[in-house]
């Protein structure tokens, strides 16, 4: 199985190509001075060279495996929890508005440790104090639904 | 004489009600995240960064700021009393703290730390207002193209924050300096890289890139390790003072340990790791018996404790001066002055003297209140070590997503701050250094601007450069370094680079 670095090299590439492709199309220099291309063009084009270079060194050494470097049982449960639980809340706050979508979030992440009736609690403790300090002290226009939470 | 004027005024803004209490939460929660295994400086400092949004600049360049030396002392109580360096520059604490601790010498291992990160702090403040106007004078005689060459000279000095690669390095200061390209072209305004998203066309917001790429992406490595883990034993703080024949060798250590701070704090790209190492190895060679070293020599703690909070206070000079950061915090706090409208450099201290002397007066009396929070409140901190992770985590991350959404009343930027969580954890995963990415995103813009000015002066001859004696002086210092730490890094993988970045 490739390394890690392997498929990282790969993004650093794939991004970079991407951004000198876009860079190309843009005025290198002007009439009145450089483009905005200038720029762009050498450091992308930089990245992708290194990048490159990274990716042949990875592929011959024998590097850590993804599965020797990702977390395994509960390890990969805890994670795959908080970025599926964040994901969620962003997926879900334009519809369900900021408490329901937070209460759900957070019983994801509190149910990792505690009792689901425990987990509950918290989150909608958690929720009503953040939705108080941030929605009315801080005034900050907080997503909410129909019902104005 | 000038300058003293100045920190007089600064520290009636200091002073004022609110601005005392800013500066207490930012020690405070400095000393909590200081504490907490895993989050860092940067990570604590970027999270209540939008949070500052509606105050005003000097407030809060303060809470920050506090926040960001605070860290570099609550980091010491883990590393003596669990062994567990709270933040990576007090991993060598953990030599001969956590021996100190386990002879029931605990207290005198804090008391000794906090002393030294006091007058650690308090010299590289000194140093801060006796050479940073100068230094800001001088600077203010800098065109776009010396300003080039200078950010030139810091970026090639990041070489200092690349970690165990070289090449992996380079690859993540590049891409912070694509990241910065995103948005409108600085000279013709144009729109680029936006990918049609009318979300960034103003550029990839900043809080959402240093709390990603720094608090999340640590949140996740932390997540799969210890999120049960059970709250350590914390052995008992009392005798927070060195005996009488420990006097003389300890405050040689602080005194050693500032210069070496304040040294490397001056010098951008530097990390907060390399004073603490160089001041142990120093401590251990010059002393009479080396063989203590490990087992629970005072030198041991009192130097790199004090070499940290030395190079915490001088770091802030660059960027004061020259508005160029030195470390990933320090690139937070950059990020902070251009959020509130200020522009950092030599002009700082000219158009905003409040502001700056307003923050340089706050952090004598931030030192002073960490001081009394560290001797005789130790004992207090020490039980934040219990807090499970479990209750951590979820309030954190939500705290997060409410910060990022902050900044813009964005769920874009949310969204964005998750993809460079996960792009972090997996960049830490594969050792790419992150420090690189955050440092040259802030730097990115500044460089694309001198640049670009550069050029239209020049019209369009890049040896224009070295046709001016500060710039030309500049990028040879630049390629010098470069070229030194190429062949160095081919031959010694030398220091090994900050954990956090």
């Amino acid at each position: 199985m490739k390394s890690l670095e392997v498929y990282i090299s790969g993004f650093f590439i794939l991004f970079g190509a991407i951004i000198f492709q876009l860079a190309s199309s843009m005025k290198y220099y002007g009439e009145y001075g450089p483009g905005p291309g200038l720029l762009p063009l050498w450091i992308s084009g930089m990245m992708v060279v290194l990048a490159a270079v990274n990716l042949v060194a990875a592929l011959k050494k024998n590097g850590k495996s993804l599965a020797d470097i990702l977390p395994k049982g509960t390890g990969l449960i805890n994670v795959l929890s908080c970025v599926g639980a964040y994901a969620l809340f962003i997926v879900t706050v334009p519809y369900l508005g900021f408490t329901i979508s937070s209460i759900a979030m957070l019983f994801i992440l509190f149910s990792r440790g505690y009792t689901w009736r425990r987990g509950l609690c918290l989150s909608i403790l958690v929720t009503g104090i953040l939705f108080f300090v941030f929605g009315s002290v801080l005034t900050v226009p907080l997503p909410v639904n129909e019902f104005g939470w | 004489m000038e300058s003293f004027g100045y920190l007089l005024h600064g520290f009636e803004t200091a002073c004022s009600g609110w601005n005392l209490l800013y500066s207490l939460v930012g020690v405070s929660f400095g000393m909590f995240v200081g504490v907490l295994p895993g989050l860092g400086p940067t990570a604590g400092t970027a999270l209540l960064l939008p949070l500052t949004f509606g105050m005003q600049p000097v407030s809060a360049v303060i809470m920050l700021s506090g926040i960001y030396y605070g860290a570099m002392y609550g980091g010491t109580i883990t590393s003596v009393l669990i062994n567990v360096p709270g933040e990576s520059a007090s991993l060598i604490t953990c030599m001969d703290g956590y021996p100190m601790a386990r002879q029931g010498r605990a207290g005198t291992a804090l008391g000794v730390a906090a002393i030294g990160s006091f007058i650690g702090g308090m010299i590289a403040l000194a140093i801060l207002i006796l050479v940073g106007p100068i230094v800001a004078s001088q600077a203010l005689k800098f065109g776009p193209p010396e300003y080039f060459a200078l950010v030139v000279v810091g970026l090639s000095l990041l070489i200092g924050l690349m970690g165990k690669s070289l090449l992996r390095g380079l690859i993540a200061a590049l891409f912070g300096l694509t990241l910065a390209f995103v948005g409108m072209d600085p000279l013709t305004g144009s729109i680029r890289f936006a990918f049609g998203q009318e979300n960034l066309e103003d550029g990839i917001e900043f809080v959402s890139l240093a709390m990603g790429l720094f608090g999340l992406s640590e949140i996740f490595m932390t997540a799969e390790e210890n999120l049960n883990a059970q709250a350590a034993e914390i052995p008992k703080i009392q005798n927070m003072m060195p005996r009488r024949e420990e006097w003389g060798p300890s405050l040689k250590a602080i005194l050693r340990g500032s210069g070496i701070g304040v040294l490397l704090g001056l010098v951008p790209g530097t990390n907060s790791v390399i004073p603490t190492i160089l001041s142990y190895s120093i401590e251990k060679k010059i002393a009479a018996d080396p063989s203590r070293f490990g087992k629970g020599a005072i030198e041991g703690v009192a130097g790199p404790e004090t070499a940290n909070n030395a190079y915490a206070g001088a770091a802030l000079i660059p960027l004061f001066t020259l508005g160029i950061p030195s470390s990933p915090s320090i690139a937070v706090l950059l990020g902070a002055f251009i959020m509130h409208g200020l522009t950092p450099g030599p002009t700082l201290m000219q158009r905003n003297p409040e502001f700056v002397w307003g923050v340089i007066a706050s952090m004598f009396i931030g030192n002073a209140m960490l001081l009394v929070m560290n001797l005789p409140m130790a004992n207090m901190w020490a039980q934040l070590t219990r807090v499970p992770f479990k209750i951590m985590l979820p309030n954190i991350m939500i705290i997060m997503i409410l910060g990022a959404y902050s900044i813009n009343n964005s769920l874009f930027d949310v969204g964005m701050m998750l993809v460079f969580g996960i792009l972090g954890y997996f960049m830490k995963k594969a050792q790419f250094p992150l420090g690189p990415v955050l440092l040259t995103f802030v730097l990115g813009k500044i460089l694309e601007s001198s640049l670009m000015k550069s050029l239209t002066i020049f019209n369009g001859n890049f040896l224009g450069f070295f046709q001016r004696p500060i710039s030309a002086t500049l990028l040879i210092i630049a390629i010098t370094i470069i070229v030194v730490s190429i062949y160095l890094g081919s031959k010694d993988k030398g220091i090994e680079g900050d954990s956090e970045i």
